[in-house]
């Protein structure tokens, strides 16, 4: 049976419907990180998909380090996955002296937040986990 | 560091830890600068990949002031890193583990563990802080030298209480050092005769004032102890290993095998 063809109208009302899609599920990302934000002891977050990027981080001197971490334990997470047989990571946390952050793939959005080391961290994943 | 006595003895709380919970799927311990010291359930190369992997997140995790922790929480295991003393512990458990259970008796056992290792460091030939030069060796109130009696080179004593030290002794004390009891092979070894490495021997000679060290004294955490015959190891492969080759005539004596902790004193005249 020959597949019918799509004409180009379908084909571009479709193309716009997942750009819709997309774009509402990066801003609803969005718009969640931003209350997260206003939880106590948060410091900023990094919203990065395929396309685009969005940063807040109160102080600029470290973005580029928050940056690269939120990559490295993304990177990571894949590879440890196959050693030990994690299945798909769900989040990470990682905990340093001074302050805390957790990544989370939220459909496709990567999404990093940053706190202090005493924020409640098990609050913001279930905000996170929240559909 | 796979080799020595303080590995051997973290390997051994790393399998207790596994035999206290099953559920633990891998458990290693690393370092910074890359020595693993992995359980029975981790391959190698397993734990070096994983280092490995982890080396990029510790490396930028220095904007967080250091990592303590690490969780990667997956729809079928997690996977915790915890710093502990100088060490990275890693465990995996499966996701229906009781990783709170997990987690208190690995932060109760390991650091205690590690701390107890730091202590005796010294004794067990790794890198100590360093002392004075002109500081006495620090005399610990281990085992003294048992009554030898004329006829017997091997004795045994249930008993380790320590007399007092000689005000007249011009040397220090003959210091405790801990080894692993290993068996002595060969056809012709003596069955009255300890030995253990060069590098031990030399040591203890400088630190008594090249007084000639012919016997030492070896004593179980059972509070058995036997004075016998001290030569130098002639098998190079346990060369600064924390290795002790005792004879079984001695071993059944003081009611230790292969493997065992057992501490020793040089015996100095």
């Amino acid at each position: 049976m020959v597949k019918p063809k799509r004409n180009i109208q379908e084909t571009s009302e479709e193309f716009n419907r997942i750009t819709v899609e997309r774009t509402a599920s990066e801003d609803s990302v969005r718009a969640m990180l931003e209350e997260i934000k206003s939880f106590d002891g948060v410091i900023g977050y990094i919203l990065r998909n395929t396309n685009s990027a969005a940063i807040d981080l109160g102080d600029p001197s470290k973005i580029i380090d928050y940056a690269t971490l939120s990559s490295s334990a993304f990177e990571a997470c894949d590879q440890l996955s196959e050693l030990f047989d994690l299945g798909e990571v769900k989040n990470i946390i990682v905990e340093g002296k001074d302050t805390k952050t957790l990544h989370a793939t939220i459909g496709e959005n990567h999404v990093s937040v940053f706190m202090e080391k005493n924020a409640d961290a098990k609050k913001i994943l279930e905000r996170i986990q929240m559909p | 560091m796979e080799g020595d006595v303080y590995s051997f003895a973290l390997r051994n709380t790393l399998n207790a830890i596994t035999d206290a919970c099953p559920d633990i799927r891998s458990i290693f311990m690393f370092k910074e600068n890359g020595e693993i010291i992995s359980g029975e359930g981790t391959r190698r190369e397993v734990a070096a990949r994983t280092v490995e992997a982890l080396n990029d997140i510790m490396e930028k995790a220095q904007a967080l002031g250091g990592v303590q922790t690490i969780t990667f929480e997956g729809t079928q295991g997690t996977m915790n890193v915890s710093w502990m003393n100088d060490s990275y512990l890693v465990t995996v458990v499966p996701e229906e583990a009781d990783s709170k259970y997990i987690s208190t008796l690995t932060n109760a056992l390991v650091p205690t563990v590690l701390t107890l290792l730091e202590k005796i460091s010294p004794a067990l030939g790794r890198e100590a802080p360093e002392e004075p030069e002109n500081e006495e060796p620090p005399v610990r109130p281990a085992i003294e030298p048992l009554e030898e009696t004329p006829e017997e080179s091997v004795t045994t004593s249930e008993e380790s209480n320590v007399p007092e030290a000689s005000a007249e002794t011009v040397v220090p004390e003959p210091e405790a050092s801990q080894f692993i009891v290993e068996n002595v092979g060969g056809l012709f070894a003596s069955s009255d005769t300890v030995r253990v490495d060069n590098e031990t021997i030399s040591q203890w000679a400088e630190m008594y004032e090249y007084k000639k060290i012919e016997e030492a004294t070896v004593e179980t955490f059972g509070g058995k102890s036997a004075r016998c015959k001290l030569k130098p190891m002639k098998d190079s492969k346990y060369e600064g290993k924390g290795i002790i080759q005792i004879p079984e005539k001695i071993q059944q004596s003081l009611e230790v095998k292969k493997g065992e902790l057992v501490r020793v004193k040089p015996v100095v005249e």
